[in-house]
């Protein structure tokens, strides 16, 4: 008995390195950010570009290396967004030789995970993690192809004092990197320009009463709440506000809000949501192509963040022919070397990684969908 | 603000006070603290959706929203029981002779496993709860109530008495105080000890059901982990009001939701759960059996 376990041990142990073996020739990138849990929505959009970058350079054949084309395999990683968890992912990568990496998505996760990665000298471009710190690090193989917080909380705050006309503004963020490093770029550009918040404070991320909060800002008189954070919490926020305190104050936030699910489970209570976005991607010429070929592939439209993961992924997987090298070094080299024609227009990298021109607009949710402000 | 935060802690407290009879009635039976409790009240707010999503498609909630009401709690309820008496039969009683730690070992996998179950079968995606009831809302001493607040409250309350009823009327709740004193010399004057553990673990779960259809209802948003940090709470909240008492659960509840309440409205909502735990340590430390006392006192379930 104990001899019949060894063997199969040993078949089993030799099939896996075969099994290994057989997929060498093949390219690794790997793709993470929350999968699962209650920000999967975002997760999906990173994961449906990717397929469908990946999908059609593997329908051509795949990447061409050096003389020989290889196929693009994913590797994926689901981060929960949980910092430890997109640290452990991080090594998984690296160690399982990946030759690019696509996220993550929460700047919580992005930031440790980046460290890893540029240890090991593997190019990350981030789809959507848009705190400053992350390419303030000093790492040149750092990118992303989204804004930043400071360049967004701008955008918030004048629109709020040039345009609104209001003075009395709450600040709520819920302790994330994201969270509160968009409400403190938010809050500085407001002070700068002579507001100061009538009201601050964090609140914990997966709670779901945030009525004692809220009241306490509701003392505070707000004309304006302005929120830190994603979805989950921003739904509860503005369905708590108007339902269950009847709060009239204006809602305002920013990319972390922009899936469906934010109008459809907060509903009559979501309207009138202001928000700091991207223009719409929808009526961009360049992207009309990938929009399709979602909508053929995954029955859906694209989400907020699928065309950015697709772009970042054909960013990597074309330095990578064009240099026909996985060098860190020179696919960085590469990525800062042109301005590129991509589905999201001209974009172009500084120094940092961070794309040259990033203008934020203003969205807001109207009749139940986000709605570009004229 | 001190009125609105009067309400908003107790509306949480009703909720919590709920699922933590859960875990005093198994407690004061079992001596065993049932972890996959708070997964039983997640469940039940999943198949009150599954349940509203049926009723909508017939059109029974635009023609008979009473008949809509009930059927949106009961069908969970019995749902759950199911749950509640399987994981017993499944879990905990092949265990019942074992040492202590198994069975709480047995418990946390069954919270794992129903958890992952149910995100499997259900997608890890934030699900809303359609709005069922829509009733409107006043002001009272300068705070908004609304009439949801009041029927979650009035359910809660009502369904906590009928509970002391049941316990210190009924023939059944009899057997179950008997079970809790002295399970052998309950089984020796002729108590149907398995039948009434099942019963216990059924009422618990039904009680954690409507908490399940209740929240949904109030926040309009189930996810397959809420049923971890509400069993947290709930299991705080019982033994701060000493587990296995079932009134010492009803009180626990109550008292921690406010103390969160109040804590967050004045001090910092930063630190809500850390002061929720903290009170907790603090409470323990002065009077480990609890504010009103654990097991082995004259309340015992």
């Amino acid at each position: 008995m104990r001899k019949k376990l060894y063997s199969a041990l040993i078949i089993l142990t030799a099939a896996v390195f075969l099994g290994s073996a057989a997929y060498a020739a093949t390219l690794k990138i790997g793709v993470a950010g929350p999968l699962t849990g209650d920000q999967a929505a975002f997760g999906e959009m990173l994961k449906n570009g990717a397929t469908l970058a990946v999908e059609e350079w593997n329908a051509r054949g795949g990447v061409k290396v050096g003389k020989k084309k290889m196929k693009v395999d994913i590797l994926w990683g689901d981060d929960r967004h949980d910092p430890r968890e997109g640290v452990s992912i991080a090594h998984k990568f690296v160690n399982s030789g990946a030759a690019g990496i696509v996220g993550h998505f929460n700047s919580s996760v992005s930031i440790p995970a980046s460290t890893v990665y540029a240890e090991a000298g593997v190019v990350q471009i981030t789809p959507a993690s848009t705190n400053p710190k992350l390419t303030e690090q000093g790492f040149s193989t750092v990118f992303r192809v989204c804004g930043r917080d400071d360049q967004q909380g701008e955008v918030a705050a004048n629109y709020i004092v040039d345009k609104l006309k209001l003075k009395r503004i709450a600040i709520l963020h819920d302790k994330t990197t994201y969270g509160q490093g968009l409400a403190d770029e938010t809050k500085r550009f407001l002070e700068k320009r002579g507001v100061k918040p009538v009201f601050y404070s964090g609140v914990v991320q997966g709670d779901k009463d945030y009525t004692p909060v809220l009241t306490a800002a509701k003392q505070a008189k707000p004309e304006l709440v302005y929120f830190g954070g994603i979805h989950p919490e921003a739904i509860l926020l503005v369905k708590q506000m108007r339902e269950r305190l009847g709060m009239k104050a204006l809602f305002m936030s920013g990319d972390g809000i922009v899936t469906e699910e934010y109008y459809k489970i907060a509903g009559k209570s979501a309207e009138g949501t202001l928000i700091t976005f991207t223009p719409d991607q929808t009526k961009l010429a360049a992207a009309q192509s990938v929009i399709k070929k979602h909508r053929k592939r995954f029955g859906k439209e694209v989400g907020a963040y699928t065309i950015y993961s697709y772009v970042a992924m054909n960013m990597i997987l074309n330095s990578i022919q064009a240099t026909g090298s996985t060098k860190g070094s020179k696919l960085a080299a590469h990525l800062r070397s042109k301005a590129w024609n991509t589905s999201l227009g001209k974009l172009q990298f500084n120094k940092k990684g961070d794309v040259l021109e990033s203008p934020y607009v203003l969205w807001e949710v109207k009749g139940s969908k986000f709605v570009e402000m004229k | 603000m001190f009125a609105q935060q009067l309400v908003n802690g107790l509306v949480v407290g009703a909720v919590y006070a709920l699922i933590a009879l859960g875990y005093t009635l198994v407690y004061g039976i079992l001596q065993l603290i049932n972890f996959a409790h708070g997964e039983i009240y997640m469940i039940g707010a999943y198949v009150g959706i599954a349940v509203l999503a049926v009723l909508g498609t017939m059109g029974l909630t635009q023609t008979s929203l009473a008949l809509s009401i009930v059927l949106v709690f009961l069908i969970p309820m019995i749902y759950c029981a199911a749950y509640g008496i399987t994981l017993e039969r499944v879990a905990y009683r092949p265990l019942r002779g074992a040492p202590r730690l198994s069975p709480l070992i047995s418990a946390i996998g069954m919270s794992l496993f129903l958890q992952n179950y149910v995100q499997v079968v259900q997608g890890a995606r934030d699900k809303a709860f359609p709005n069922l009831l829509e009733l409107g809302s006043f002001q009272l001493f300068g705070a908004y109530v609304n009439g949801l607040q009041i029927f979650i409250l009035i359910i809660a309350v009502g369904l906590m008495a009928a509970l002391q009823l049941f316990i210190k009327k009924t023939k059944l709740g009899k057997a179950m105080r008997a079970t809790a004193q002295d399970r052998t010399m309950a089984s020796l004057v002729g108590v149907n000890v398995n039948r009434v553990i099942a019963v216990t673990f059924a009422i618990g779960s039904v009680l954690a059901a409507v908490a399940g259809v209740m929240v949904g209802m109030y926040y309009g948003i189930v996810n397959h982990h809420i049923g971890f940090v509400a069993g947290m709470k709930a299991f705080t909240a019982a033994v701060l009001g000493g587990i296995g008492n079932v009134t010492g659960a009803f009180l626990g509840g109550f008292l921690l939701a406010l103390l969160e309440s109040f804590w967050a409205g004045y001090v910092s909502a930063v630190y809500k759960d850390v002061f929720a735990f903290m009170v907790l340590v603090v409470v323990l430390i002065f009077r480990p059996q609890g504010i009103l006392g654990g097991s082995g006192e004259a309340d015992r379930t």
